[in-house]
């Protein structure tokens, strides 16, 4: 008889256990990333789309899963920032287009939304990993690729901006 | 409203994917992955690099322990200079061809001088050779005894000691007409350190002698004449004297003649065997293999040593070159990513 280990101890044996277990972070990682919903689910789709051609390349010996699938998550909206950017920058003559105010996730308060909304996407990022993730320093590090002393660092930035933010009003 | 209820509430709203998106990135994963894992994949990077340091070390080793092994039989290459190697002529006053400072064993084997033919000579040469240890100091005493007897000598002396250095000095004797190739062969049981082949000539004193003896053979038989002619008695006792003398004369002058000859006959062969510095003196038999083989290893690993180090000095440069454009690079993409999501 074989004991099997749950998914949260063992790593997992193929990528569809993988998107299984982490859709969800990955999702929401790129929903605070990009503060759209649309843009966040076309990337999660990418992302482990990116996933399969490197499963051969995952060793859990290195990390998990779940910090595999969010460090490409990150390469992936990096791609998209900066395709974002040329295409900004090709259109600066016409005005920009209005972007739409939605709440990206639901169960926010309007004054947390508007809160994160003014906040920087990087300083946006390290909340989703610390705060909504539960990440710990060293994964949200590797993932970022920074020391795990700079997350503390932007991270209490972030969350101090955005305690201003929200108090403002 | 605090950071704890900002935490809470971020929390609280955990995003959660549709089922659109989770059927499609469920779709995604379900495919096959491109292709299974070669060992090349799995050990790839630091991980192979890893693996390839001690794998390299084992190979250097391995081959230090083989080449040390295999080549600690040998009693080792006959290959260093003879400082010093002379031969010249003592009674012709005429220089013979002598080995220069050769570079090897085998350029002086070659010119190693002979007696020449058609005189009486007295031939006589000195050879000192180094060899590498104990056991090949005894393999070359047997060799040298052998090749006395092979070329119709005999041995006057032997001295044998091992020690610290070992060392044997053999007094040969073989006939004039194999000298030379006595020396040519003794000269390659070691390495030279010195070769000395003198050659006196003795046609010229034969010669004297036996004109000599002519003269005195001359004299005898007008002594014996005259005493035929002599009447008084006591003028025929001091001519029987003279004759006697004379014939006394004869008989030294053949021995001398013969002695003469017997110096020429045969050529004496000084050889002089001793073992290297740093061969440590080991006695034969008692694990001098051993200790060859651990030095021809360590000998080998230093000089791999050197190898690596010098190719190592060699990409040095391009090693800082390539770290100098990585960090550049990875500081570059950075600044970008943090210039990119600067932006809300």
């Amino acid at each position: 008889m074989t004991l099997e280990q749950p998914l949260a101890v063992r790593p997992p044996r193929t990528l569809a256990e993988a998107a299984e277990a982490h859709l969800d972070d990955v999702l929401g990682y790129l929903l605070y990333l990009t503060r759209d919903r649309e843009t966040a689910e076309d990337l999660a789709s990418s992302t482990f789309e990116k996933a399969l051609r490197l499963w051969n390349r995952f060793d859990p010996g290195r990390g998990s899963a779940r910090t595999w699938l969010l460090g490409i998550a990150r390469t992936t909206a990096l791609d998209w920032f900066r395709a974002e950017a040329r295409r900004r920058k090709r259109e600066e003559a016409a005005a920009l287009p209005e972007r739409v105010e939605e709440a990206f996730a639901e169960g926010l308060s309007p004054a947390l939304e508007a809160g994160l909304a003014a906040l920087s996407a990087g300083e946006r990022e390290v909340l989703a990993l610390r705060v909504v993730l539960e990440l710990d320093g060293d994964a949200t590090a590797r993932v970022l690729g920074i020391s795990p002393t700079a997350v503390s660092t932007r991270l209490s930035r972030a969350l101090k901006r955005l305690e201003e933010r929200v108090n403002q009003g | 409203m605090t950071v704890n209820e900002i935490v809470d509430e971020l929390r609280g709203a955990r995003p959660r994917a549709s089922d659109a998106l989770r059927l499609q990135v469920m779709t995604i994963a379900a495919r096959p992955a491109p292709r299974t894992r070669t060992f090349g994949e799995r050990v790839r990077g630091r991980r192979r690099l890893a693996l390839l340091v001690p794998a390299g070390a084992a190979v250097a080793m391995a081959a230090a322990v083989v080449i040390g092994v295999t080549r600690s039989g040998s009693t080792g290459p006959v290959v260093a200079a003879a400082p010093e190697s002379t031969a010249r002529s003592g009674a012709t006053g005429e220089a013979l061809v002598a080995p220069p400072t050769a570079a090897d064993a085998a350029t002086a084997q070659k010119a190693a001088p002979g007696p020449l033919t058609g005189r009486l000579q007295r031939y006589s040469a000195a050879l000192s050779l180094e060899v590498e240890d104990n056991d090949a100091l005894s393999d070359a005493t047997q060799q040298a005894l052998r090749i006395a007897r092979d070329l119709g000598g005999y041995v006057v002396s032997v001295h044998y000691a091992t020690g610290d250095q070992g060392s044997a000095s053999l007094t040969l004797r073989v006939p004039t007409a194999n000298a030379a190739d006595a020396v040519t062969r003794l000269s390659g049981l070691g390495t030279i350190l010195a070769q000395n082949v003198q050659i006196d000539d003795l046609q010229e004193s034969l010669d004297t002698l036996d004109r000599r003896e002519q003269q005195v053979r001359a004299r005898i038989a007008a002594l014996g004449a005259a005493i035929d002619r002599a009447d008084d008695a006591a003028e025929r006792a001091r001519l029987e004297e003279q004759r006697a003398q004379a014939r006394a004369e004869l008989r030294a002058l053949r021995a001398s003649q013969a002695a003469t000859a017997a110096e020429a006959r045969n050529a004496t062969v000084q050889l002089d065997l001793q073992t290297k510095q740093d061969s440590g003196g080991a006695v034969p038999g008692s694990g001098s293999r051993l200790d060859r083989a651990l030095d021809k290893a360590l000998a080998v690993l230093a000089w791999e040593g050197i190898v690596l180090l010098a190719v190592a000095i060699a990409l040095a440069p391009l090693a800082l070159a390539a770290a100098a454009v990585l960090a550049t690079r990875r500081t570059r993409r950075r600044h970008e990513e943090d210039r990119l999501l600067a932006t809300p």
